[in-house]
């Protein structure tokens, strides 16, 4: 081994330590736990498939994991929409204020999770500043903002929204601004230039940006459990339930897995489509 | 001639620092800390209450240090994966005190060396409430602190007086979308267990364990039965509430006119009502005609503890906590309803939200359990969530 390999080692091995005590062995152990069973509270070591059987075939397990990619996927295009305008208007617009801006669209992260759910109930629910707003006018409150999940995918779009916006923003910082010009100068419709050159040029940006969103919307569930209503437990919540409140660990494992084979395929379809990140026009390190 | 320090010279200067600190010190504080006593209680966040805790550490020269939990399946858990190493004392409600002592998580509590138990209620005493002692013994395992149900604040303005007294009124179509539950899965499928049974007529008649009827220990026909009513009334639902903060704003705006809850939102309207600045006109519903839901919280000693002087002052830590004045702090102050009786110690309006003068209820209520089947209950209440 030369001094280069052993000088690179040595500077990873914290790291590396840090990621097999505390990533490697907890999920290697939920993978373990998963081939268990649970009864009364108590892991029993019988090694069976029987909790992938259930998750797989039984309907109530499949309806979560459906609420939930069909949340993700709304809340993610949701973000698309919104982020694009915000990160295009920073990038080109911004001047020395960019990193500034930027960081605002994150100022909601500077308080605990909670706080921002809690704040949002105040506005979304029944006895929120909408529908109190609309009543005192004597207009019937929108029921579908009160503990729905619509109220969630607003909350769960709040919540992960400044992490689409930065990538987005981190992809245009690379991105030449007058092929735009270029392009009208040429005839293109501003609509059209956007399509054509400004979006495949950034798709390896809104690709990370989408599985930033995805993959925490996929498992959330703390922002359903707080606006969602009864019919609102996402796959997330039941999750947690099989920890916290029912302590079938042995089930709760293999959501886990199920969750976590999910979103490794979902990062391996996003390599395979946009394919070559720095070709796509991902540098990150700006102009 | 100003003296220049290079990062060097300022990073040997603080280790150079710590070391001597470390050394001239640690004689002194090392001895001074092995001689303090810790006692480590795990319990409800809520009774962690400042001046009963510092009083008693002021008293005995102890350090006191709590762990915290939000329900007794999560203190079970903590237990059984080596918490009983970890803390001397852990709280416990309903049936789970003798789940403790029958799995060796606890040991005996000797009445002997707390004192203050001559002012508990005879209602939280045996023979008339059996769970502090040993299923099959009469040894004593847990000692009582406080009490209450999981009854219902009704608002009578909207709910008519017919209907509030029953565990129905949560699936009364009537009041659809004006109803709220807890998130709590056992309690939700043990109310609508209570009322299943009720319906079925198999709550009076023999039971397969040979027990009398616990909603925690339902029949596979009562379960399925529960699950229909779950079902039916997640329509009737306007949430299901998480935290107490946010069912009391829905309850005084009327966006909810009837809820299980521990009573506390209720005492702090009704406190509202007799002062004048609200006009609600709430009641709360401590045992529902079909039966309700109650619980004893208690003080239990771990198998943790092996040494005397530990037992011993474990043993007058309960008896603090069991004190009269430091009971009434407790009523007044975190607003959970004492097992001792502290009447005359404050004001006749927590007499009367506390149910002090009606503490012989607890014999009629269903005690918190841990269900009998915790994975068909957990079948149950995905089934409902996904309906």
């Amino acid at each position: 081994m030369d001094v280069r390999t052993r000088r690179l080692l040595f500077l990873a091995a914290p790291g590396l330590a840090f990621l097999f005590v505390f990533l490697f062995l907890p999920l290697v152990s939920v993978v373990v736990y998963s081939f268990w069973r649970t009864a009364s509270y108590e892991m029993i070591a019988e090694w069976n498939v029987d909790n992938y059987v259930t998750l797989l075939t039984e309907g109530t397990y499949l309806t979560f994991l459906w609420r939930s990619l069909v949340m993700a996927t709304v809340v993610t295009a949701v973000s698309v929409v919104y982020a694009w305008p915000v990160a295009y208007l920073i990038a080109k617009h911004g001047g020395r204020y960019k990193l500034i801006l930027v960081l605002l669209t994150a100022a909601p992260f500077l308080t605990g999770e909670i706080l921002r759910i809690t704040a949002l109930q105040q506005i979304l629910g029944p006895i929120g500043v909408i529908n109190m707003g609309l009543t005192s006018f004597g207009i019937a409150p929108v029921e579908a903002l009160m503990y729905s999940s619509t109220a969630t995918g607003i909350g769960l779009s709040y919540l992960w929204m400044p992490f689409m916006v930065l990538a987005v923003y981190l992809s245009l910082l690379n991105f030449d601004f007058e092929l735009m010009e270029v392009a009208k100068v040429n005839g293109a419709r501003p609509l059209r230039a956007f399509i054509e050159i400004a979006w495949p040029l950034n798709r390896a940006g809104t690709a990370i940006g989408c599985v930033l969103v995805f993959i925490p919307t996929l498992g959330s569930s703390v922002t359903s459990q707080f606006l969602g209503g009864p019919n609102g437990a996402l796959y997330g919540n039941i999750l947690a339930h099989q920890f916290g409140a029912t302590g079938t660990w042995a089930l709760g494992s293999a959501m886990g897995v199920v969750l976590f084979g999910l979103s490794a395929l979902l990062i391996a379809l996003v390599v395979r489509v946009v394919g070559d990140f720095r070709r796509s026009g991902l540098t990150m390190s700006g102009r | 001639m100003r003296q220049r320090y290079t990062r060097r010279d300022i990073m040997q200067g603080f280790a150079a620092t710590a070391a001597l600190a470390t050394a001239v010190k640690r004689p002194f504080i090392g001895k001074a800390e092995a001689q303090t006593l810790e006692l480590r209680w795990l319990g409800w966040e809520h009774y962690n209450v400042r001046p009963i805790v510092e009083g008693f550490e002021e008293e005995y020269g102890v350090r006191v240090s709590g762990g915290f939990f939000d329900g007794n399946s999560e203190a079970y858990n903590t237990l059984r994966a080596g918490g009983t190493d970890d803390f001397d004392l852990v709280m416990a409600d309903g049936f789970w005190p003798r789940l403790y002592a029958r799995q060796g998580l606890t040991q005996p509590c000797d009445y002997s060396k707390i004192p203050n138990m001559e002012h508990v209620f005879p209602d939280f005493l045996p023979p008339n409430y059996m769970l502090l002692t040993q299923e099959d013994g009469d040894a004593t395992i847990a000692a009582p602190n406080c009490w209450g149900g999981y009854g219902f604040t009704v608002n009578l303005g909207h709910v008519d007086e017919a209907d509030a007294h029953s565990v129905g009124l949560l699936f009364n179509d009537k009041y659809g979308g004006h109803l709220s539950t807890s998130a709590r899965f056992e309690e939700n499928i043990a109310l609508a267990g209570i009322l299943a049974a009720h319906e079925m007529g198999t709550i009076e008649a023999e039971r397969p364990d040979g027990k009398s009827f616990n909603p925690y220990v339902l029949t596979e026909a009562e379960l399925g039965r529960a699950r229909e009513l779950l079902i039916h009334q997640k329509g009737l639902l306007l949430t299901r509430w998480n935290d107490e903060d946010t069912l009391e704003r829905l309850l005084r705006a009327e966006a909810v006119w009837a809820s299980p809850e521990w009573s506390g939102i209720y005492r702090r309207i009704h406190f509202d009502v007799l002062d004048g600045t609200s006009d609600l006109n709430m009641i709360h519903v401590l045992r529902p005609d079909e039966g309700g839901l109650g619980w004893v919280d208690t003080w239990a000693i771990t198998a943790g503890v092996t040494d005397s002087e530990k037992l011993e002052l474990a043993h007058k830590w309960i008896d603090w906590r069991l004190s009269p004045d430091n009971m009434a702090i407790v009523a007044t102050d975190v607003g959970w309803s004492p097992t001792v009786d502290v009447r005359a110690m404050i004001p006749d309006r927590y007499v009367e939200t506390l149910f002090l003068n009606n503490t012989s209820a607890i014999n009629g209520l269903y005690q918190f359990d841990a269900p009998s089947d915790p994975e068909a209950w957990e079948r149950v209440w995905s089934e409902v969530e996904a309906a």
